[in-house]
């Protein structure tokens, strides 16, 4: 063999995992290959590791007595809590992995069959006599918490934890989900409605939030009927095993029970978009606003009512923190329901978020048809709390993790606008700027609803075919009702003001006793020269700063202008504002000649 | 004189409550060694163990004579197998627990020899490999982590193997081939590092 031994033969050859011809084969060149050998050296000192887990082990010699012990007794019959349940089995891609465990201690010795036992059976004997009078034999960990009395057949000591995870079956699907997201906060409240099927007397409930990013110290689990014969006892996170807690039941029925389960997630966010269309005129615009839900929570949410929060809500934790954490902190305690503790603060934290008013009424309108190609219009519902405002996106929707989803969420014609070019060096440089201004209120078809912070897209009809043309975007702030907004759509290209300086000159020197300048004027002229290349009439807003509170000014030559061509104001101490029309296609210059006070000038201006 | 596995097995079945135990006594650390390294869990791995030996209770009329070890092997790899598999949709037990861990007693990660045990960056650096061993191990399929044990740590022959898993000897070789492959990627170079 004149080539090198490959990896794969090697491992084979080190293995015996060739015929043996091979590996003789290989053997012989192993002998002559320097190179080969080198290689098996090195594929042997890897392999070599794996005796790291060579560890001997060995059986206690209580589990072999549990063996022997079960096997002394009576052929055990099938128990009825390890059967899976039909229904169950498309709940793979449940939020909760969540499973049943039917406590066996609380049946009758006949139905029940004999369990694995653990414990030494004087032990068990003792359990047992004091739950039943008889033999209630339970592996240790069915072990009940001490001598126990049946209440209602039922025993009135839990046991202290479930069954083997062997015996874990999973939930059904649920019924229906509610998403709640506080944008604000990285924060999702998530009410579901599952249907659990329980046994008479204790039952476990074991949930995980493995890969999701469930708070787990938020998890809250409630009957939806028969309250009054089902208590949950406990939520215990056992020691060891991550990402897992168990709800301990007591119920005193049988059979299938509605359950609300409700608990925070991270993950899920929705931000808000618009998008504007100006008439061709530019005094009117429609506007659509969507909402672009996301969910990369890990967990997907079928059929999901969603609402949306707009506001900010105050968190002491992040939950995507509290989601990682290995084991859920924060025990709640145990017995007498949920307890207290940071798990009490954060049910009244829950409680206060569900205390939402009653009385909906409608926000918007939506054109979006749902997966199922219905072509209904959906609803948006308001809802007014003290500091957020709740929006109800109407019927169910389907996130996918890692999916985002966008419905509209409201859409407005005729709304009035007003289009403005704005120059100011200042704050802009030499760019003349665009703007749109109109109002969130009745006047201009909106005012129902604050609009939440987002961005804004504006576009004008190009042609008569009405193909559009991207005018400019921003992102707005949240803007309440009544409130006055202005979008600043970037730099203009056809509307240009050019301002020269064309004459500086001091004046009016004033002197001190010792022949020193005192005071004096500068007197500059300015002709602003402004250039519309548009075929619509547009209105300019030029802002002038002068550096000092002293000023006055002279427009230049102005029985020259028609009277409305220009006016200007003060805009503040320093700065004046002109504003002038302009008509299309038009090219129009103006002067004005700016004084300002300087020394004890200022004060002589001033008188 | 030795009794045979066989003759064990019917006296359990006749009633011999001494049988049953010498079975379990006599195979009981391979079997859990077996399911402790196919798990990564000792908790899980001893329930596992009690349903392995619950079925060879409840199964033991059907034994026909063959060999012992691979039945018993065979079962336990089914119990092992199925639940892993109902695990792998449900994850509730993580495997990054240490074999020695015991109900109560949680022995550290990387337990060393004793020639390391005053030298606390070797200890480090073997819990380290042991750690990086352990995972590379539970990362493999099922069944390729199936072959590897029992021929590996369990050193049943190839054909053993075969019997345990219900296939041939050509395709035990195929998945040891497989997971030696994988692991020759992923396993640590441990020259230096006693054993």
């Amino acid at each position: 063999m004149k080539r090198h031994l490959t990896e794969q033969e090697l491992i084979e050859y080190r293995f015996k995992l060739a015929a043996d011809v091979e590996i003789d084969r290989a053997g012989e060149h192993l002998a002559e290959c320097e190179h080969c050998r080198a290689e098996l050296e090195k594929l042997e000192r890897r392999f070599a590791s794996l005796d790291l887990l060579r560890e001997e082990v060995k059986v206690s010699e209580d589990l072999v007595s549990q063996v022997v012990r079960q096997a002394a007794e009576p052929r055990r019959v099938k128990v009825a809590a390890s059967k899976k349940l039909p229904a169950w089995a498309g709940a793979a891609a449940a939020v909760l992995v969540v499973a049943v465990l039917l406590i066996v201690a609380n049946r009758p010795e006949t139905e029940r069959g004999e369990p694995f036992a653990k414990a030494p059976p004087e032990e068990i004997a003792k359990k047992g006599s004091a739950i039943t009078g008889g033999v209630a034999k339970l592996g240790d960990r069915y072990a009940m918490g001490g001598t126990s009395e049946l209440v209602d057949g039922i025993p009135e000591k839990p046991p202290f934890a479930p069954a083997s995870a062997i015996e874990l079956v999973t939930l059904p699907r649920r019924d229906n989900v509610q998403l709640t997201i506080y944008n604000s906060a990285d924060l999702t409240l998530v009410r579901e409605t599952r249907n659990l099927t329980l046994k008479k007397g204790w039952n476990w409930l074991q949930f995980m939030w493995a890969n999701t990013l469930i708070d787990p110290t938020s998890l809250s689990l409630e009957p939806k009927k028969q309250r009054d014969k089902i208590d949950i006892q406990q939520l215990v996170f056992p020691a060891r095993l991550r990402e897992l807690g168990r709800w301990l039941i007591r119920s005193e029925v049988s059979g299938q029970v509605p359950f609300e389960i409700t608990y925070f997630t991270s993950g899920l966010s929705w931000r808000a978009f618009y998008m504007g269309t100006l008439a061709p005129d530019e005094k009117t615009m429609q506007m659509k606003g969507y909402v672009r839900v996301a969910n990369a929570s890990g967990e997907e949410y079928e059929n999901a009512q969603t609402r949306l929060i707009v506001g900010k809500v105050h968190l002491l934790d992040q939950i995507a923190e509290l989601a990682k954490r290995q084991y859920a902190y924060g025990r709640p305690a145990t017995g007498g329901g949920y307890g207290g503790g940071d798990y009490a603060g954060w049910i009244k934290a829950r409680d206060d978020l569900y205390a939402l008013p009653q009385d909906e009424s409608r926000f918007m309108t939506l054109n979006v048809s749902n997966r199922l190609g219905e072509l209904r219009p959906k609803e948006i519902k308001k809802e007014g709390l003290s500091e957020y405002f709740l929006y109800t996106i109407e019927g169910t929707e389907t996130i996918p993790d890692k999916w985002g989803k966008r419905l509209l969420s409201f859409e407005a014609e005729d709304i009035e606008v007003e289009s403005l070019y704005k120059y100011d060096e200042e704050r802009w440089g030499g760019q003349t700027r665009r703007f749109v201004k109109f109002a969130n209120d009745e006047e201009h078809n909106l005012g129902d609803t604050p609009i939440p912070n987002g961005q804004v897209r504006i576009f004008a009809q190009a042609d008569e075919d009405g193909s559009l043309s991207y005018v400019g975007g921003t992102s707005v702030k949240y803007i309440p009702v009544n409130e006055e907004v202005e979008l600043d759509l970037g730099t203009a290209r056809l509307v240009k003001v050019e301002p020269k300086l064309m004459d500086f000159k001091t004046a009016n020197y004033k002197f001190d006793r010792r022949r020193n300048i005192a005071g004096w004027d500068e007197i500059r002229t300015w002709m602003i020269e402004t250039t519309n290349t548009r075929e619509l009439p547009v209105e300019i807003e030029i802002t002038r700063e002068f550096g000092t509170a002293d000023w006055a000014l002279n427009l230049v030559d102005p029985a020259s202008m028609a009277e409305d061509a220009i006016s200007y104001e003060k805009h503040d101490a320093t700065h004046a504002r002109f504003t002038l029309k302009r008509k299309p296609k038009s090219k129009w210059t103006f002067g004005y000649t700016v004084t300002t006070y300087h020394g004890t000038r200022r004060e002589e201006a001033r008188k | 004189m030795l009794e045979t596995d066989k003759s064990l097995i019917d006296a359990h079945i006749g009633g011999d409550k001494e049988a049953f135990g010498e079975l379990v006594r006599r195979y009981g650390d391979s079997v859990l060694g077996y399911l402790v390294r196919m798990t990564g869990n000792r908790e899980q791995a001893e329930d596992f163990f009690q349903e392995t030996f619950k079925r060879v209770h409840e199964k033991g009329h059907t034994f026909r004579g063959e060999r012992f070890k691979s039945w018993l092997f065979t079962i336990a790899t089914r119990v092992a197998i199925d639940a892993l598999r109902k695990r792998k949709r449900q994850p509730v037990v993580s495997l990054n627990q240490s074999a020695g861990c015991s109900e109560g007693n949680c022995d550290e990660l990387g337990a060393v020899t004793a020639a390391n045990c005053c030298d606390p960056a070797r200890e480090a650096e073997m819990a380290e490999q042991k750690e990086q061993v352990r995972r590379a191990v539970e990362q493999l399929p099922t069944k390729q982590r199936a072959t590897l044990v029992l021929a590996y740590y369990q050193q049943l022959s190839y054909p053993e193997v075969a019997e345990v898993l219900g296939c041939s000897t050509g395709t035990v070789k195929v998945q040891m081939s497989r997971a030696l492959r994988t692991l020759a990627q992923r396993l640590p170079d441990v020259s230096g590092v006693a054993k």
